[in-house]
């Protein structure tokens, strides 16, 4: 089981965190901390895995963005790092070209792709396509484009 | 679909994260955020209601700012409204905020339990997979208490949709882990199954974890998905070429869950797909795309795994070991990474050690050139995996020579499996010796306590290497700069055995001793306080040195040196060379004798460090910081060792520390000084790590001296092992609960003592014999053992003690029990009225010069004076109605602590003495007893009732009796048995 989900930049900004155990605040921040450093510090084309605590950590470089998540030991490293690949997919399938900014300016997004992919820290459906159509199901229940340009802007 | 990506959002969040990202400082963020904080407090404290886009929005921003790192007050309950909202973004918001702002506000709980429940029921398949997300989020007791029972209809029933059935089968796991004593197993159990066999791949996967879960729990309920999981595994769809990954991976995880598939059939089957993985992974690959590779692999490594567990297929296992030693020289990174990490298991199955040795010359390669510090780490803990007898050597010569370039910030764990498998696989101990003195020299400075300590404990304990140990530390210390460590394992060896190398004129009396002293200005004050008491050592070994070491002890920069230790020590260090005759000095400061055997603490140092090879960066932080403060605790031990010598002859302010307030005047002095000297070096190097607690015979001393503040030994608390009885080991609650149902066994064991225990009970009365095993091979002395009752007990049992030991008859004043040998002690009991506390056993005695004092519960109990009854029905029921005043009955309701085995259960109703009436209780799943407890003073009958719910692991326990003090405790005896 996943324990948690991190996506940071390069300068350590924090862009996307999801826990999928309940964790006190101050060992989040601890944990953000820890891996960022960790993960920051770690030269190009070193392998992927980390142990940290009882944890394993896998983690990997998107362009200006690192996925970075943190495994029970019995989980499988290959595996996860497909995951982070998978959820990349969808992120790009959606956006079309994904960068950090359609992250920063959609995070509500983000997380609901992840929520479409991923729950309790497994993996709920594996098939891009159907994660992708319930997406796009449920975009189909937002508004228009028309109703969002005469909304006020504050 | 990107055209919609960005049209649908909101735009006032979106100008509100650009001025955010355009904020040039902090306080300009903080500025603009509190700013934007007001205006939404305002907003939602208006008078005029928000229509359900703003609050979304405000609810967001709220969101962002929290993401952002900062804290949010206010919010909630506009959050929770947006949940009742039948616009699928606001209440797809609203829950996107409590998934990750609410953890277990309990007002609001109720709220969110309500429309959750509302969306859970309202058959609209997108509402109840986001009601099912936010239950899996929020993960509460509370949430687990409204849905435990909801959820598995819902993953069940036949017409939820597919989509709904994935997330029911998480949410349900999430619920599982975190509650489970709320998800009831029931009818639902054994169709989830066979959701194994759905049409719908995202169905099975989702329930595989589930299944995996609930059978690592019941393994017995959930067996037949043994074999629906091999059959489902050589089907289904690719990725990237490959064969449903994430599917098999799960599979094969699940079948990890269990032993080798009895049935022949599933098992053929089940070799087959194993092989077939194993062949995949020669053939040339489908895909260039590095997803092709990790999700063949992954499914590689996860039936490698399988292989592993079995640890059952010769030939599997040897084949999966060859596959491993292929990626061992793969030029993907990940794959030498995981390959070495599997090889580690791999390791110790006896099928395969053999042939992962094979590729010892590899790993040690791995070790040298890889480029990256968590492979070389990887490889490191493979080395010390496969080192066995055969390889020690080259592997230890490898891992010291790989030492020399470390990272930093693996070194210290390197320094503790080298001086293990040193320690463990030393043939001859110059070598161990040898390897230990090499490793101060390379990396001194991860030399932790625990290692110098040892290797002075191996060479005291062993006489044939401590010439050579003398020797070869003085050649150490002949190098210009060496390690601090060193100068302290030279000065300990020298001052113990310097005069096995004294009769070479070039490592004469004076040499070591100018040696010694050439250093003593570089060193810090503990490693100055253990050279002094090396002197002192020196007097005694060659009176020839005698002038010159009291003239350096004369000095001023000693006598009056501004450290209160090290002035202390010299001023009673010259004064003991100067007023002791040459006998006394001989006694007092004579060799070390052996350390006790234990545990090695460095093993145990390791064994902390979670996981082999698991360090981190904070981690090693913490085992210095920790390795800090032990270090003036651990140093002061094993130089207050050799201090304890000179307290002995003049007591000082500090004789309390050393245990000696109830010791030995000074002409008696000489069999306890030295030994005592032992016990205090021991006790401070175990509490050094503090991991050996369980191993330490508890005496107070070690409770003390960890309390003990390094560096002030002024105000440091007198460490003495009280001469009072000791009061009651922690674990004595526990030992006697095991003997509630049983009469005979092993009531305790340490690392010095065994103490085995048989009685026998006729009516109010009862014998119990206490077997005392010396485990050691020395004496015990003084060896003595009260009984007492505590408070109340005391007006109602006599004990009558006789002591009846093996060796002393004659002599029962002089109790001593020679290593190796047990004692008997009979000790006969009367009850004399009910009673709740045991009496309490307290055990004195003198090992290798150390006081031991701890006591023990003696396992009697009231039930022992239990009489079966046996009884009817209808009598049983009459006897229970006429105990029906409120306080002669005590019930318990606890969990099950053990397997709900009938027959095991009978056995434990057996042994509490009572009879066991069968056709009693209309429910043949519960349990009933009745009996009558036997007291000088009068008789109490006691009825009893345990209804067992295997379902919920639960145990209701009733008792009646005819004395309110009885039902109670026999209730809480009770409780803890099943």
């Amino acid at each position: 089981m996943m324990h948690f989900l991190l996506l940071f930049s390069r300068q350590g900004k924090l862009r996307l965190q999801k826990w999928f155990l309940p964790l006190p605040e101050r060992e989040r921040k601890k944990i953000v901390k820890d891996m960022t450093t960790m993960v920051l510090a770690r030269k190009p084309r070193t392998c992927n895995f980390l142990h940290w605590k009882d944890l394993k950590i896998v983690y990997k470089r998107y362009a200006s963005l690192y996925f970075c998540c943190g495994l029970e030991s019995q989980d499988n490293e290959l595996l996860a790092l497909e995951i982070l690949h998978r959820y990349v997919e969808l992120l790009d399938k959606y956006f079309g070209n994904v960068c950090e900014l359609d992250i920063i300016f959609n995070f509500e997004k983000a997380y609901f792709i992840l929520d479409e992919f991923l729950m309790g820290g497994e993996i709920q459906e594996t098939s891009k396509q159907s994660v992708a159509k319930s997406i796009e199901a449920s975009d189909m229940l937002q508004e228009t484009m028309e109703e969002y340009m005469s909304k006020p802007a504050f | 679909m990107p055209a919609v990506s960005k049209g649908d959002g909101m735009r006032g969040l979106a100008v509100f994260i650009s001025d955010i990202r355009n904020c040039k400082s902090k306080e300009a963020e903080i500025k603009r955020i509190n700013k934007e904080l007001a205006n939404i407090r305002s907003k939602f404290k208006g008078d005029k209601a928000l229509d359900g886009y703003s609050k979304k929005k405000y609810v967001c921003k709220l969101l962002f700012i929290f993401l952002l790192g900062h804290d949010i007050d206010f919010g909630h309950m506009e959050a929770v409204n947006l949940l009742s909202s039948n616009k699928y973004t606001e209440k797809q918001i609203g829950y996107l905020f409590i998934s990750v702002l609410v953890n277990s506000n309990s007002e609001l709980i109720r709220l969110i339990n309500n429309a959750i429940k509302n969306d859970l029921s309202s058959r609209n398949p997108t509402f109840m997979c986001l009601a099912l997300h936010c239950i899996a989020n929020v993960g509460s007791r509370e949430m687990a208490e409204a849905f435990a029972g909801e959820i598995p209809r819902i993953l069940v029933a036949g017409d939820t949709m597919d989509s709904v059935k994935q997330s029911a089968a998480l949410c349900l796991l999430r619920l599982y882990k975190t509650s489970p004593d709320l998800v009831l197993m029931g009818e639902w159990t054994s169709r989830v199954v066979h959701l194994l066999n759905d049409q719908h791949m995202g169905v099975v996967t989702a329930a595989i974890s589930l299944i995996t879960c609930l059978s690592q729990k019941n393994p017995d309920e959930f067996k037949t998905c043994v074999s629906l999981a091999v059959s489902r595994l050589s089907r289904d769809y690719t990725y990237y070429f490959v064969p449903a990954p994430w599917l098999s991976c799960k599979l094969l995880r699940l079948l990890q869950c269990y032993p080798p598939p009895e049935d022949g059939a599933v098992k053929g089957r089940l070799v087959e797909c194993l092989e077939t993985i194993l062949n995949k992974a020669q053939e040339p690959p489908k895909s260039k795309k590095v997803q092709h590779s990790n999700a063949k692999n992954a499914i590689l490594f996860e039936a490698i795994s399988l292989i592993i567990h079995y640890d059952s297929e010769p030939n599997l296992l040897v084949r999966a070991c060859n596959q491993l030693g292929q990626f061992l020289q793969h030029r993907e990174t990940n794959l030498r990474y995981l390959a070495l990490e599997s090889m580690c298991t791999l390791a110790s199955s006896e099928f395969s050690h053999e042939a992962v040795k094979t590729h010892i010359e590899t790993v040690i390669n791995a070790l040298k050139t890889e480029r990256d510090v968590s492979v070389r780490q990887r490889a490191a803990d493979l080395l010390y995996a496969m080192c066995d007898r055969s390889n020690a050597k080259q592997i230890v010569a490898e891992m010291l020579s790989y030492l020399e370039t470390a990272d930093y910030s693996i070194r210290e764990e390197m320094v503790l499996k080298v001086a293990i498998l040193a320690e463990k696989y030393a043939v001859d101990y110059s070598w161990y010796v040898d390897t230990i003195l090499n490793l101060i020299r390379i990396a001194g400075d991860y030399v932790s306590e625990e290692v110098w300590y040892r290797v002075i404990q191996i060479v005291i304990n062993r006489d044939d290497v401590q010439g050579y140990a003398a020797k070869t530390v003085f050649e150490a210390l002949q190098a210009p700069a060496c390690h601090e460590n060193m100068v302290k394992v030279g000065g300990y060896i020298l001052g113990e055995f310097g005069n096995l190398i004294a009769g070479d004129p070039r490592s004469s009396p004076l040499v070591q001793f100018n040696l010694l002293h050439s250093k003593f200005h570089l060193c810090s004050v503990p490693t100055r306080a253990l050279l002094l008491s090396a002197y002192i050592k020196f007097i005694n070994l060659f009176p020839e040195t005698k002038s010159t070491i009291q003239e350096v002890l004369r000095s001023d920069s000693q006598i009056r040196n501004s450290d209160v230790e090290l002035q202390q020590r010299a001023v009673e260090y010259l004064k003991l060379s100067s007023i002791a005759s040459t006998d006394v000095l001989a006694t007092v400061l004579e060799e070390m004798p052996p350390f006790p055997e234990r545990e090695s603490s460095i093993l145990a140092k390791l064994k902390k460090k979670k996981g082999p090879g698991a360090v981190s960066v904070n981690e090693l932080e913490e085992g210095k910081r920790e390795g800090g403060e032990l270090n003036g605790g651990g140093e002061r031990g094993a130089d207050n060792s050799n201090m304890a010598a000179s307290n002995a002859s003049t007591p000082s302010p500090s004789a309390d520390l050393l245990g000696l307030r109830a010791g030995p005047p000074v002409n008696a002095a000489a069999p306890s000084a030295g030994s005592l000297l032992v016990d205090v070096f021991s006790e401070a190097g175990a509490n050094d790590d503090g991991f050996l607690r369980d191993l330490e015979p508890p005496t107070e001393s070690s409770d003390s001296l960890l309390a003990e503040g390094p560096g002030d030994s002024d105000s440091a608390p007198p460490s003495v092992v009280s001469e009072d009885p000791a009061a009651p080991l922690p674990e004595s609650n526990e030992l006697l609960n095991k003997f509630v149902c049983k009469n005979n066994g092993v009531l305790f064991e340490n690392q010095l003592l065994q103490i085995g225990i048989k009685s026998e009970y006729r009516q109010n009365l009862g014998r119990m014999y206490l077997f005392y095993g010396n485990k050691t091979s020395v004496q015990f002395l003084t060896f003595t053992t009260t009984v007492t009752c505590p408070g109340e007990l005391q007006s109602h049992i006599l004990f009558m003690c006789t002591f009846k030991k093996l060796n002393v008859q004659a002599k029962p004043v002089e109790p001593l029990i020679e290593g190796g040998a047990q004692v008997q002690q009979v000790i006969n009991i009367e009850c004399l009225g009910d009673f709740c506390d045991a009496p309490l056993l307290n055990i004195k005695f003198r090992y290798g010069g150390a006081l031991q004092n701890f006591s023990l519960k003696l396992p009697v109990t009231i039930n022992k004076f239990f009489q079966p009854t046996e009884m009817a029905s209808n009598d049983f029921f009459q006897r229970w109605k006429q105990l029906s005043q409120p306080q002669q009955e005590a019930q318990k309701i606890f969990k099950a602590s053990h397997g709900m085995d009938t027959e095991v259960i009978k056995a434990k109703l057996l042994g509490l003495g009572m009879a066991l009436l069968e056709n009693v209780d209309p429910n043949p799943e519960n349990f009933v007893c009745a009996g009558v407890i036997q007291t000088k003073a009068q008789q109490v009958g006691s009825l009893l009732r345990l209804e067992p719910n295997s379902q919920a692991q639960m145990y209701r326990l009733t008792v009646r009796s005819s004395k309110d003090t009885v039902s109670q405790r026999l209730c809480e005896l009770l409780a803890e048995q099943f």
